[in-house]
This record gives C-alpha cells, structure tokens and sequence, in this order.
C-alpha cells in the first residue's frame, strides 16, 4: 500500500457560497464521509491547510489581483469580477488556505513523506486566471503548486492532467508560452459548455508550442469516448512529454448524475481515469502525482467516486 | 450592425495603369486577396482579385522564370485590363446582415464600400464579417449553451429570458433555430455563468424540454442529406 496523503480541513468548509450556489460545503463532506465510511481514513497521511506564503501565490498571480481580492472579501462584497464568484468574509482566508494546503502536501510528496495525494480543497482552481477570478474559482492551486515544484525544487518537467468535465483556462492560460509544463485536458465539448475555451487548435505559443493539448468531448459521450480519446491523445503526449511529477485536476462533474455537464461518465471510469495518470506517474515520475480537487456537484455521487478515488491512490 | 461599424476603413488599393506585378506584390505583402481600382479623386473604378491575377499569367511564367517573352507581355498588362469594371459595391449604411446575404448570393469574397458618389470608404470581407458574427454569438467570452425546445407560440421567448434573468444571469447571445417538427422551435441561450444547473432544473419544472444538442443534430442531419 502506498503512502498516500489526503489534505483536508474543516476550515475549508467556511468559504460560504449562499443557498443558491453548487459550489457548497457540502461537497467536502461528502467526499471526506464517503473515505471515512469505506474505512479508508487510518491508511492515509491526514495533513491539514495551512496559509501560504505570499510568494507562491504572487509567481501565480498579480498582486493587484491579489490586493483586490482581499479587498472586496473583507469589505462584504458577495461576489467578484462575475456573478459565478460568490464569496464570504471568510473567501480569502479559506482560499490562502487551500492554496497553501496544495503546496504543503507538494513540498511533502517531494520530501519522500508520501507517494502521492488527494487534496480536498475549497474553492477549486483551473479557472482562476492571473488577475481574474472565474469560475468558482480564485486561486489556480494547481498552477501555484507546478510553479513551486519548478522554483523550490528543481523540477524541470510537469504534467498537469485536467479531466474536471470544463476546460481549465486559467491553468491552461498561465502555462501556454512554458514548454516545462504539459498541460492536458479532457471536457465537454467548449460550444455546449463553459468557459467556452479548450478546442482542439489550442496547442499552447511561442517556446510552449504542442505543450498543450485539449480533447472535446460532445455531450452524450461518455466511457467509451473517454477511453478512446485517452489513449489517443493523452497516452502518446506523455510519453514523449516524460513528466518528472504529474498534477491531476479532478472533477467528478463528468459522471452521468452530475447536471453540471452533459457528459455521461459512469463511477468506475472516474477509478479508470485516476489509474490511468497513476499508470503514467509510474511509468515517468516514479509514482509522484498528486490531485487537487476542483468540480463535482452531485452529493449524491462523491462520497462513492472520493473514496474510489484515495483507494486507486493507495493502490498505485 | 452597420457595414461602416466592421468593415476595413484603411484599405489597401491601386490604379488602372499600375502593372499586375504591383498588384500582386500588394496583396502578398498585406495577406489580401481583392484590390479596389481607384481613379485620382478616390472613385471606385474596378475591383481586382487575386484570380483576376492567376487567369492573366501564362502558365509558362510559372515554369520557366526566364521566358523573356512571356513575361514582357505580362509586364505590360495593365490593372485595367485585368480588373471587373464597375464591380457591386454596398454602402457604409447598409448593414452587415446585408453584407453576408450579398456575399453568400454573388459568391464573392469581399465588397467595396462606397459613398453616394462612389467615392471609395472601406472595404468587408468574409473576414470581417466572421468577426462580426464571432461578437454577435459572444463566443468570445466564458458561457454555457443551453438548448430549448419550444413550441412556437407567442411569449415563449419571454418567460425564458425571465427565468433565466430571475437567477441573475447574464446573456451572450440568444439564436432561434427551426427545428424538424413544424410547430416546434430549437431556442438556444449563451448564458455567461458556469453556474446553470439551476436555471436548467427550473425551466425543465416549468414544462420545457431541454434538449440534448446531440439529439437535435442527429435529428437535423438526415434532413440536408442530398
């Protein structure tokens, strides 16, 4: 069985999102109940979030941008830059929390602690550009934590495997000119679904050229068209790519129940998917991977699809 | 939605008696493939393509570089000579749905714009139109499609745009499409949120049919098969 860390904080339920948001606190509670009722807790290293230090945030993000979400969340104000940002007094903190979560499970996965990870994190990332929120999303944590594995330690190779079921534009968007990091990414298709980017042309510029690669799905698709363009697309990039960590955006928003998307994974793909970037991470960066949640709406799905998810970890 | 809003007002253009050489370095060295002929007081008098250009050089000026004959010929050819003589043209004011139909009917790829008195203003392209559709459809900003199937009656329109707008929701673009029954109609907001899950649940509890837009591609396909 593999050491495998689960980053979780009771804390990161206090971003408040309303009553009329998906993007709830729930959603953590029932991923973290659904491990705990499989009995997967004990054999995880439980590591809980810190605050991150201002420099990791500030290689990912402007420091107006930064100022200025610190500024409208403790000024009252309910939203940000679009109505789909939703936030609390307690927003910034949870999200310097989550951020700093990320990079501490990093620098342990890194320091030979653990083998790999799942970070539970509130408020997800892929879409939170460098000086825009969107998305539900503020922060890029998993931009900030392939930033700090290149500045802190070296890495000169990262590939970030998105298969949240919307395009990450913000993590896409921050790496597109940088050949060290590969970025992937599987979702519904951009002319049915939001953020409306990641079609198959996107291939990253300049120096980043083919380090970038997107696959649409159409709505209606589902396991067999996962697997196929996974093996088509994904498999083959990597393989020249040779990443030296692999980061995973996880959403779970892609299976059938989640009405986020039309797409229609079934609960044993999600375990596919995951053992398929645990296959990768095996076969190139000696196992490192780590996952960062950023979507999945259905209560009624994630406790299920999370303790899948940490038991494909534990088994890697 | 007015031609003079899209089209190119700094346009690129030549003279009769300018040599067809000249016109193809222009359009080379500018990525553009049609030339308005202007006289000296800035009046359309022609319009030249770069197919003008292709039909007016011999094939053997491709092969053989040094057919000094051939190219001689060539070289005294005039834009006049090759050009469409007073070519279709619209106007700064009509509008660009005008544009595409024109463009679509006559098979052209660009239009002169020009004044009352012919005077040259601009010229629009299937480039620029596409641009301008791009901006109409607001695919260039962060959205969902969502896809409505409704029977057409007055009204409908109307308590969508409401339930969607009861839920603070911005509007891309709006489109109506046929669909293959009659009676129906294929309504789709571009909604500018991730957040839709909502506003879907509710329009399906107020009796819509929300498609799945796989669904009404298929249904469409066999009708335009030849």
């Amino acid at each position: 069985m593999k050491k495998t860390g689960f980053l979780y904080d009771p804390r990161y339920l206090l971003h408040d999102t309303g009553p009329y948001h998906p993007e709830v606190p729930e959603r953590l509670q029932a991923i973290y109940q659904g491990i705990e009722e499989a009995g997967l807790l004990s054999n995880l290293v439980q590591i809980q979030g810190q605050r991150a230090d201002m420099q990791w945030i500030e290689a990912v993000h402007e420091v107006a941008y930064i100022r200025r979400f610190e500024e409208v969340c403790y000024a009252g104000q309910k939203s940000m830059d679009t109505p789909d940002c939703v936030m609390g007094s307690d927003t910034f903190e949870t999200a310097l929390l989550a951020a700093g979560g990320v990079i501490k499970t990093t620098e342990m996965l890194m320091q030979g602690e653990i083998d790999n990870a799942f970070c539970a994190v509130r408020p997800p990332g892929h879409h939170a550009e460098t000086g825009e929120a969107m998305g539900f999303c503020y922060f890029n944590n998993i931009a900030i934590a392939a930033n700090y594995l290149m500045r802190q330690w070296d890495v000169g190779k990262v590939g970030i495997i998105d298969f949240d079921v919307h395009h990450g534009n913000g993590t896409q968007h921050i790496f597109e000119k940088d050949p060290s990091v590969f970025y992937y990414s599987i979702h519904q298709h951009p002319s049915f679904a939001y953020p409306g980017t990641g079609r198959e042309f996107e291939q990253g510029s300049a120096e980043g050229r083919g380090f970038t690669k997107n696959t649409p799905v159409l709505p209606g698709h589902g396991d067999e068209e996962y697997g196929h363009y996974i093996k088509r697309d994904l498999l083959p990039a990597f393989e020249k790519f040779r990443p030296e960590v692999i980061l995973v955006s996880t959403g779970f928003d892609a299976h059938i129940d989640d009405d986020m998307s039309d797409v229609k994974l079934s609960t044993q793909a999600f375990t596919w998917l995951i053992e398929t970037a645990l296959g990768l991470a095996k076969e190139h960066a000696d196992g490192r991977l780590i996952s960062v949640l950023e979507g999945g709406y259905s209560l009624k799905r994630l406790p299920e699809l999370g303790a899948n998810h940490v038991r494909a970890l534990l088994d890697a | 939605m007015f031609v003079s809003s899209s089209m190119t007002s700094e346009v690129i253009t030549i003279t009769g008696d300018a040599s067809i050489f000249e016109a193809q370095e222009k359009m080379a060295k500018h990525t553009i493939r049609h030339l308005p002929v202007i006289d000296a007081d800035n009046t359309l008098v022609g319009v030249v393509t770069d197919r003008d250009i292709r039909s007016a050089l011999p094939y053997s000026l491709f092969n053989d570089s040094d057919s000094d004959a051939g190219r001689e010929k060539v070289a005294a050819l005039k834009i006049q000579d090759i050009m469409t003589r007073d070519p279709m043209a619209i106007s700064p004011a009509d509008t660009i749905q005008d544009a595409l139909l024109l463009i679509q009917e006559k098979r052209v790829g660009a239009f002169p714009v020009v004044d009352e008195n012919r005077r040259l203003k601009g010229i629009i392209s299937v480039r620029d139109l596409l641009r301008a559709f791009t901006n109409v459809l607001g695919i260039g900003e962060p959205g969902t499609l969502l896809c409505i199937l409704v029977t057409e009656e007055v009204g409908q329109l109307k308590k969508i745009v409401d339930t969607i707008t009861e839920e603070n929701i911005s509007f891309g673009s709006i489109l109506v499409a046929r669909y293959w029954q009659e009676d129906k109609r294929a309504v789709f907001p571009y909604l500018l949120t991730l957040n839709v899950s909502r506003v879907k649940k509710k329009l399906k509890d107020m009796g819509y049919h929300l498609l799945d837009p796989m669904d009404w591609y298929m249904d469409q396909l066999p009708k335009h098969q030849p």
